[in-house]
């Protein structure tokens, strides 16, 4: 058996070419199904598990698989936005606890996600350096984030404007890095959290500027009644949130009219559950409310379907790599049909000609087996971020 | 050494016979077999080898009944009583020259490499004066090396016979004659039977004994 | 459990007659009925005298709601209002630390009407906020000839137009007061009863204060007063109170500006009192008093008083109110 293994280890050494093609042939018409099945059930866990610990989420009524993947997932579409009136009439309900959203914004390509406190304690996010959110300006960010951009409590991160033409609309905020969350091995991690009204002051609906009701500068007023001082638009805005201009700080208009994206409602009960869920029932309701974990077992179910079709493919594929493998093989015996003469002629049995063939195959196959198990420990190791990195997020 | 008796040989196909009524080589004989082509030679050394089995007659060869025996006997039987050496070598590109006079010890379970029989290729590589050559690929030697080597490997089982067909046909004429010195000084040496199919007149009277296979050929 | 097998042992007959007659047997079969009866004890749930739960913790926004809240919880909350008592609570905004001890309370109690300004600047659990003027937030008053601004032909005003010192009020003290009870039996249904009581002693207490300002003040209803900064909207409003308020502090003189302003004030409001936060430096008091006005003080009580309570500031703020009616 050792100097069947030799020889073919010796001719395999001889024809790398051949061999590495084999090889990878081999490898990857393994690997393949096995991968994508390992990455698909890991994001069917990462989905169902998201989406299962999210009760209810409230937005506006459309299409509520946008409204979840932008909750749950910071998925760049973006619904249309409700009033923070909608958190508000949950907690007048008295049956769920409102945690308002507000993806909207992004710093650096990642998601700035405006929300309160209640979000870290309702998703059990722990602090791993610095501290929570306390004033207008901090940001809070995830462990990937903070890892991709190399940024410490203490450091700063800029708001990335909407649009580059639209002079008019939302303002880079400089915020302050207070806290880096723990890995939670959610998208949590490759998000940027602000107090809601952080978010605000980004869109520009709060902001900070010298007191125009005292200034001099009579470039700065508009118009001057007994009551009401009209600022013009040279008047700056401030672009980060000091000790010293904190209390500059303020908020036009009524807050309760104030945009989100969603509203996430934890029932305190399932009853009160329910009866929240009949509030939204109505067709002339503005608002819809839906259950995560029933929108992403749909769009699971047909991502199911495609998965079948997929195996299909690979199973077909695969039929055909092993058809093209064994006429490899097969040449591969035509080629060495004379030194398979000489040995014969030499006096060599033919189960141990079989031998040699059967070792070379053997010796690839086993190859190829090392690689595989290998492939899939790194990829189990890393199949959590990879999948956030190319289906979810 | 080889006594054969009434064969009588037909290949499948039947567009080819051979009659030999009487064939004998006495132990340490080096005989010479010469003949047109297609006479049936390489097929003589092929029926005595056990690798072609006969219609009807008797090979004996070193007292065993060769066509008698199974095919996986008739294999035991070659590997260990016969050595091969060919016209083109037949050396294995992928292995180095002392894998390769190794080989026969590789391919067969009724042969058992140890460290005597290393020992005895490195002796015959150096007898064959290739031993500086033994870790290089065989696809890197001269024809001469390569013939060396293939005598090397051939005499490793120390065979009681050994057939060479053609074995100096691919030489150039100083080569032949190297060759055929150190074929009939190793089977001297080893008290074996030389059996020569050969096209090279030139060498003819070195041999013992000229068979002329004309005698035998049904044409 | 173990009661009644301990019960079953007792009345076990057989047992009786036989312990009487094999004595030998009768230490193993109290041994058994000890080892079943210690099994069943390790089984039980545990008993729940004695039962240990933490106290709540409790913040908040300025010095009457704290009183409130420990009228309310008694021994089972600790009522933390950390702001300076040099610093006007409504405008004070506390370190990042205080604002982190904040975050970390079990309720955090506001006055809402945009008391506390910082809390608009900070973060905290939304899950944990009372809003303990929610219940009137219909009936804010929103402040006259206050100074605001707005940005561009057409942009909303500044939302800083809202009186908040609503406690004065002893009616809506007595709704925040109920807030906070509320939010307590939330907490802890279990105490359910305690809270309810004491709250009932509180708002007894509170509709004294209010009874008594009103008969007060129906002794002379349209006696005219100036207030010496707009804060006692709500207690103007509720008691129907004559009161043209200024913006003047009482420890600091007020300008020549300001006293020209009041004495215009006092030509269409003959005002004789003039109401105080704090006692007022001498000098205004003395110039006030040439002008007829005299001083009175009516704390509002918004930060922690020294060596007295609430309810004991309030009832010298009407000892003091009551010479105005003399």
């Amino acid at each position: 058996m050792i100097d069947s293994l030799y020889i073919a280890w010796k001719y395999i050494v001889a024809n790398r070419a051949k061999t590495i093609t084999l090889l990878s042939c081999i490898t990857l018409i393994a690997i393949l199904p096995i991968s994508l099945e390992l990455l698909l059930d890991e994001s069917e866990r990462q989905l169902l598990s998201r989406a299962a610990t999210t009760p209810l989420v409230i937005g506006i009524r459309g299409s509520s698989l946008d409204l979840v993947m932008n909750t749950l997932y910071y998925g760049d579409e973006i619904p249309d936005f409700i009033s923070m009136e909608a958190a508000d009439q949950v907690s007048k309900s008295g049956l769920a606890l409102p945690v308002p959203m507000y993806v909207r914004f992004q710093a650096r390509g990642y998601p700035i996600v405006g929300t309160t406190l209640d979000y870290f304690e309702f998703r059990g996010l722990t602090l791993g350096e610095g501290r929570q959110l306390a004033i207008l300006g901090d940001c809070v960010i995830g462990a990937s984030v903070a890892e991709k951009l190399d940024l410490r409590p203490g450091d700063s991160l800029i708001s990335s404007p909407e649009n580059l033409l639209d002079l008019a609309g939302v303002y880079p905020l400089k915020m302050h890095v207070r806290g880096v969350l723990d890995k939670s091995h959610t998208t949590d991690d490759l998000a940027v959290f602000v107090d809601l009204k952080t978010a605000w002051v980004i869109e520009g609906l709060g902001h900070g500027h010298l007191d125009v009701t005292k200034t001099t500068d009579k470039s700065l007023v508009l118009r001057k009644t007994d009551t009401n001082v009209a600022a013009t638009a040279k008047l700056e805005h401030y672009n980060e949130i000091t000790e010293e201009n904190i209390d500059t700080f303020h908020f036009h208009g009524n807050s309760s009219v104030y945009p989100v994206t969603a509203v996430i409602a934890v029932p305190h009960d399932e009853k009160s559950g329910t009866i929240l869920q009949g509030r939204y029932l109505s067709r002339d309701e503005m608002l819809m409310i839906v259950k995560p974990k029933e929108v992403v077992d749909t769009m699971l179910q047909n991502i199911f379907r495609i998965r079948n079709v997929l195996d299909a493919v690979i199973l077909v594929v695969g039929f055909a790599t092993v058809l093209a493998i064994v006429l490899v093989f097969a040449l591969s015996v035509r080629l060495r049909k004379r030194e398979i003469g000489t040995i014969f002629r030499l006096g060599c049995r033919k189960l141990t000609i079989a031998r040699f063939l059967g070792a070379e195959i053997g010796i690839i196959v086993i190859m190829s087996a090392v690689i595989c198990t290998g492939i899939l420990i790194v990829l189990n190791l890393y199949a959590s971020d990879l999948v956030r990195m190319l289906f979810i997020r | 050494m080889i006594q054969i008796a009434g064969l009588n040989f037909q290949y499948a196909a039947g567009d080819f016979s051979l009659h030999i009524p009487v064939f004998t080589v006495e132990r340490g004989e080096k005989v010479a077999v010469i003949g047109p082509s297609g006479s049936g030679k390489t097929t003589l050394l092929n029926l005595i080898a056990g690798i072609l089995t006969p219609l009807k007659g008797s090979v004996n060869v070193h007292g065993v009944e060769v066509n008698g025996l199974t095919d996986r006997g008739r294999r035991d039987f070659r590997i260990t009583t016969i050595g091969f050496v060919f016209q083109d070598f037949e050396l294995l590109d992928y292995l180095n020259v002392f894998d390769n006079i190794l080989h026969p010890y590789r391919i067969s379970a009724a042969l058992r490499l140890d460290k005597a029989v290393r020992e005895r290729a490195l002796k015959l590589a150096g007898d064959m004066g290739i031993s500086a050559m033994t870790r290089r690929r065989s696809s890197d030697l001269s024809q001469g090396e390569k013939q060396r080597a293939a005598i090397c490997r051939a005499l490793l089982t120390q065979p009681k016979l050994l057939l060479a067909d053609e074995a100096t046909g691919n030489l150039d004429p100083s080569n032949k004659t190297k060759i055929l010195d150190l074929l009939f000084r190793s089977v001297e040496d080893h008290d074996a039977t030389l059996l020569a199919v050969t096209h090279d007149h030139e060498l003819l009277p070195r041999f013992d004994r000229i068979v002329d296979f004309r005698d035998f050929w049904d044409g | 459990m173990p009661v009644i097998l301990f019960v079953c042992y007792l009345f076990d007959e057989e047992d009786t007659m036989m312990r009487k007659r094999k004595n030998r047997c009768g230490g193993k079969r109290v041994a058994l009925w000890v080892a079943l009866a210690m099994v069943c004890l390790l089984l039980s749930p545990p008993l729940s005298f004695g039962k240990d739960k933490s106290l709540l913790t409790v913040y908040t926004v300025n010095y009457p709601l704290k009183y409130f809240a420990e009228r309310i919880a008694g021994k089972y909350a600790q009522v933390f209002f950390p702001a300076p008592a040099d610093e006007d609570p409504a405008y004070w905004m506390p370190e990042v630390q205080t604002i982190t001890a904040y975050q970390q309370a079990d309720l955090i109690l506001l006055n809402g009407a945009g008391y506390a300004k910082w809390v608009s600047k900070a973060t905290l659990p939304q899950s944990k906020l009372v809003d303990t003027s929610r219940s009137f937030s219909d009936r804010y008053i929103y402040m006259e000839e206050v100074f605001t601004h707005s940005h561009g032909p057409e942009g909303e005003h500044a939302h800083e137009s809202l009186a908040f010192t609503t406690w004065i009020d002893f009616d809506l003290a007595s709704q925040q007061a109920r807030a906070i009870a509320d939010a307590f039996i939330k907490k802890r249904p279990d105490l359910e009863k305690t809270f309810k009581r004491n709250f009932t002693s509180l708002a007894q207490d509170l509709h004294t204060l209010d009874s008594e300002i009103m008969f007060l003040v129906s002794l002379n209803q349209n006696q005219p007063f100036v207030g010496s900064h707009p804060v006692y909207d709500y207690f103007a409003r509720r008691y129907g109170f004559n009161m043209i308020s200024v913006h003047w502090e009482p420890d600091q003189a007020p300008s020549r500006q300001q006293w020209i302003e009041l004495q215009t004030l006092l030509e269409e409001h003959p005002a004789h009192w003039m109401i105080w936060e704090g006692e007022p430096m001498a000098s205004s008091k003395g110039k006030l008093l040439d002008m007829g006005v005299e001083s009175l003080v009516f704390d509002p009580c918004g930060t922690v008083p020294d060596d007295e309570d609430f309810l004991d500031v309030m009832f010298r703020n009407i000892d003091n109110l009551r010479v105005a009616y003399r």
